[in-house]
Parts: structure tokens; C-alpha cells; sequence
């Protein structure tokens, strides 16, 4: 189908180019709701359906629903049992001594294991062929993880483990581990080349190989991405919200950075930029980043009272609700803007049942850094700028809103 | 890293021969209460260890690119921390965890390419000292 667009001018005004080239289809809907049927009860997941097929293949493929939306990880992970029932066999990656590459990659305090595969990914209208992904091996189907993987039974390579059957990974980033598992004298226990007997060792893995984020290898609109969800109707529980990744920032129309009010924040080599948070005047300075694969405001304070029981059980249950609060955003490097965003902290207990999206949900003790979950999304445009990548005058890694 | 073999609740002479086994610069901090043995990789990875009056390893801290081998790091209290592990809900999107059990506090969190936390033992923590300072 060829789109013609009329070209108006006069009146001084530039006459308008006649595109005879549509641009791509550059937006992917996201819908937060309770997940997938098998592992469901998510709260402030971030939805998207991802198209995949063995490299080269048109039809060997796959939709798979409710891959969770992450701005703080680098890289396309799906669980291996659901991509075998949508009928996709990936070909795993191996190494210049023919070994399979596995992964072991930690979030929180599991791991995910299994083997990297090339495959042709496409979001929208975007595609990117040969992406190194990784499946998470729940069906245990390739080789063991080393006993540093795992252990005491802390895999998560299944749908429950994150609620959802699989893992975008669309942050600062392109790939997942970066320089540090290039050519290390001792390889990290990241990468590994596994035997057919299914032994296996760690090794360094170049860039090349390493699991990728998919919009660093789109051809065009590869600079980063926008996330654009709505405000909530009731901050304390929708039952479902639905907005739009948008792929490029300032390469189409609908993906332009605004003219004014834009706060870009820099973030360092680990992709943190810093967040000072206040506890009894004491200032502390803690690394931060904007990450949409957790679910509420995440950091440590030991003075707001953690929820003792109930549906959540863990997060902040502060005295007197709603806890009024902020942190102040500073950006690493050359985009060094500072900003303080102002936060509100409620009694979970008082959400409403078994909605799907809240905003004043904190908690986060242990945690060593201050991170802006799901609830930072709701009602923003949050860019996401990759490494290297330029957008106008822009250069990532960096956050804005 | 090399494997750190001074599990936490053990003693000076493992430590010394952590120093010995391990490919990592060492650097020694002395502190009111306590001594601090920083053990740093060429990768970017550095764990140290807390080190009370009698020569025991009372708290552990850690970070870099990849989290340390908590297994060797907790030695006989690492079955503790893996059966509050395996009371979280969907684990994966907490990057975070904070977990107490018979004594032992485990604090992790962090991302790819930056994971740090602490772990310690309430009953060895030497007066007023608090976790804030085991980073």
C-alpha cells in the first residue's frame, strides 16, 4: 500500500515533502495488567507482545504475549517452555571451539540460566535479525547451570519468576554485559561455553555475541526509546492501563524531544545516574536509575514502617499515610541536570483489590540504590537514550522526562 | 574473582588464606571497633570483610559487574538465606531484597553491571555499629 500525501505551501510557508516512503510503524502498545494466565497477580508490570522467529525464517514464529517491559536490564530474555509451545526452535550461539553459549544473569536475588540464540525479533515495525536473545531454560532442555547458578534454588527461568514469559530488556544499554566480559584475564561467571556433555565453563564474550537490547539493532530509529503511559484514574489501583512504547527519539514525528521542560540526566558506565534521598536531615547520595521492571519506588529506609502482613507484605506501610516525600535527580557527565521529584507513599492495604496498577506503592529495603519503579511512568513520557547513540543534542546513556 | 573461601562467622587464618588463594589487590582499613579487608579484582569486583576484635568475620560487603558466590561467602549460613529466598513471591522484578533469619541479615540489590550488598550477623555486630557503615 502506497500512502500519498497531499503537499500544501503558501503564504509563506515551506511547502511540505511529499513522503513516498511511509515512515515505520514505530509504536508498540504496552498494557499493564494482572499477566499471563499461568503465573498471574502482577502488579505494576508492564506488558508487550513480541514477534520472534528462528533466523531466517518466516514461519517458524511467534507471538508472545506479555513479555515484561524493562528499562533496567539490556537484552530480549523469553522463557524457553513458552517459546516450544508457540512452535519456535532457536539454533544456540556457539563459541570459536564450537561450545554452546548459556548465560547465568542475576536480577534481584535469582538467576536466569540458559543458552544464547540468534533470532529475527521484530516490535511493531521494527525488526532486528540475528539478535542474540536469551532463552531461560525452565525446561531444563540444554546443559545444567554451574553450581554458582542457582544455587540453593534461586533459578528463575520460568513464567512465575518475573510474572511474565519473558524479559524486554530496553534500558541505557545495547548489550547486556558490555566491556567487562570482553576480554576479562578472568572471565566472569556471565558467559559460559558448555560441552554436549554439559559441562560448562565461564568465558569472556565479545559485544557481538552477547545478548543485545532489540532497539540497538533496529536499522533506523535506534537511538532509544519513549515510554508513554497515562495517568491512573484512581492512583491507588486501575485495574488495567494501556500506553505505547514509541522506538527513536527525534527520528520521526512522534518521537520528537520537547522544546522546553525536559530534564536529561546522564548516567555513568552501570547506567546509574545519582538520587540524594533525605532520612532525619542526613543526606545520602545513592546511585539511580528509571526502571520500569520493578514495581514501586525502590530504596532503603529504615524509618517508614515495612508492611508486617497481607498482599504487601514487605513494602512500606508508613504511620501516617500518605507519607509525603522526594529525592533529587542528578545526571552523571556532561547532561548533569538536577531535579527534584516529589512522591507520595500510601497504605497499600487501603488499594484497591486486585487492581493492577497503583502509584504511591514504595518498599526496597536492602536495597543499595534508589530506584524509580512502575509508579515514576504513570502520567510521564520517560526517554530512555542509548549508549553511543545521538539524539539532537543528546548523547547516551541517559534518562529524561 | 578467586573463590573467597573466609565464610562469614569464620576466622582471621581462612581471610589470610584468601589473600594467599586469590588473584586480588588487598588492602587493609583499621577502624574503632573493627578491621576492614578490602579484596579487589582486576574486573571491577570487590568484596570485603569485616573483621571483630576476636578475628572473626562478622559482616561481608560486595559489588561489581557480577554478584560474588554467596554460597562461599555464607558457608554454613547460606541454607538460612536460601529458604527466606524461597519464600519471595516472583522474584525477578525485585531487584532488591532484604531478608532477616535466625540472626543473619542479607541485603542485596543493583542491576547488569552493578550489583552490591552486605551480610552480617546481628549477634557478632560490635557495639554501635550499624549496617549503614558494611558497604
Amino acid at each position: 500500500m502506497t500512502l500519498l500525501s497531499a503537499c500544501i505551501g503558501g503564504n509563506g510557508t515551506t511547502a511540505a515533502t511529499n513522503n513516498s516512503v511511509p515512515p515505520t510503524p514505530n509504536t508498540l502498545t504496552v498494557t499493564v495488567d494482572s499477566g499471563p494466565a499461568a503465573a498471574s497477580g502482577a502488579i505494576n508490570h508492564a506488558y508487550a507482545t513480541v514477534k520472534i522467529c528462528a533466523t531466517g525464517s518466516k514461519t517458524q514464529c511467534a507471538s508472545i504475549d506479555h513479555v515484561l517491559l524493562d528499562t533496567g536490564s539490556w537484552g530480549l530474555r523469553l522463557v524457553g517452555s513458552v517459546l516450544a509451545a508457540g512452535g519456535v526452535t532457536l539454533g544456540a550461539e556457539t563459541d570459536a571451539q564450537g561450545l554452546a553459549i548459556e548465560e547465568c544473569v542475576t536480577f534481584g536475588g535469582g538467576q536466569t540460566w540458559g543458552p544464547v540464540a540468534l533470532a529475527d525479533v521484530s516490535l511493531a515495525g521494527e525488526s532486528a535479525a540475528k539478535l542474540p536473545v536469551q532463552v531461560m531454560d525452565d525446561a531444563g532442555t540444554s546443559a545444567p547451570p554451574p553450581a554458582t547458578c542457582g544455587a540453593g534454588g534461586t533459578l528463575i527461568n520460568g513464567v512465575s519468576g518475573f510474572n511474565a514469559n519473558g524479559v524486554l530488556g530496553v534500558g541505557v544499554f545495547a548489550q547486556d554485559c558490555g566491556a567487562a566480559c570482553v576480554n576479562a584475564a578472568a572471565p566472569l561467571p556471565i558467559y559460559y561455553g558448555c560441552t554436549a556433555a554439559g559441562v560448562c565453563t565461564a568465558e569472556n564474550a565479545a559485544l557481538s555475541a552477547q545478548v543485545t537490547n532489540p532497539v540497538a539493532m533496529f536499522a533506523a530509529d535506534n537511538n532509544g526509546i519513549i515510554v508513554s503511559l497515562p495517568n491512573l484514574v484512581n492512583a491507588n489501583g486501575d485495574a488495567s492501563v494501556q500506553g505505547e512504547v514509541i522506538f527513536g527519539i527525534a527520528t520521526q514525528t512522534d518521537n520528537a524531544l520537547p522544546a522546553a521542560g525536559l530534564t536529561v540526566l546522564g548516567a555513568n558506565a552501570s547506567g546509574d545516574f545519582t538520587a540524594t534521598y533525605t532520612i532525619n536531615g542526613v543526606a545520602t547520595v545513592l546511585p539511580a536509575l528509571i526502571d520500569s521492571g520493578i514495581d514501586s519506588y525502590a530504596f532503603s529506609d529504615p524509618t517508614i514502617a515495612v508492611c508486617a502482613s497481607g498482599a504487601f507484605v514487605g513494602y512500606y506501610c508508613p504511620a501516617v499515610a500518605p507519607q509525603a516525600t522526594s529525592a533529587i535527580n542528578t545526571g552523571v557527565g556532561v547532561n548533569n541536570a538536577t531535579n527534584t521529584v516529589d512522591f507520595a507513599i500510601a497504605d497499600p492495604n487501603t488499594f484497591v483489590a486486585n487492581a493492577a496498577a497503583f502509584i504511591d506503592l514504595a518498599g526496597g529495603g536492602g536495597s543499595t540504590t534508589f530506584a524509580w519503579g512502575m509508579p515514576f511512568f504513570y502520567g510521564r513520557k520517560v526517554y530512555i537514550g542509548i549508549d553511543q547513540r545521538v539524539a539532537a543534542t543528546y548523547t547516551g546513556p541517559y534518562y529524561a522526562y | 574473582m578467586g573463590a573467597a573461601r573466609a565464610a562469614l562467622g569464620s576466622d582471621t587464618a581462612s581471610v589470610l588464606a584468601d589473600g594467599a588463594s586469590m588473584r586480588a589487590g588487598i588492602q587493609s582499613e583499621t577502624r574503632p571497633q573493627y578491621e576492614v579487608l578490602k579484596f579487589s579484582s582486576a574486573a571491577g569486583s570487590s568484596v570485603r570483610e569485616y573483621l571483630n576484635r576476636d578475628g572473626i568475620v562478622f559482616a561481608l560487603s560486595w559489588s561489581g559487574p557480577v554478584p560474588p558466590d554467596l554460597q562461599q561467602l555464607l558457608g554454613v549460613h547460606f541454607p538460612t538465606y536460601a529458604a527466606a529466598l524461597a519464600e519471595v513471591v516472583h522474584p525477578g522484578v525485585h531487584r532488591s531484597l532484604r531478608m532477616e533469619s535466625s540472626g543473619l541479615i542479607v541485603e542485596l540489590g543493583g542491576h547488569l553491571r552493578a550489583y552490591a550488598g552486605r551480610a552480617y550477623l546481628s549477634a557478632l555486630l560490635p557495639p554501635g555499629v550499624t549496617a549503614a557503615e558494611l558497604l
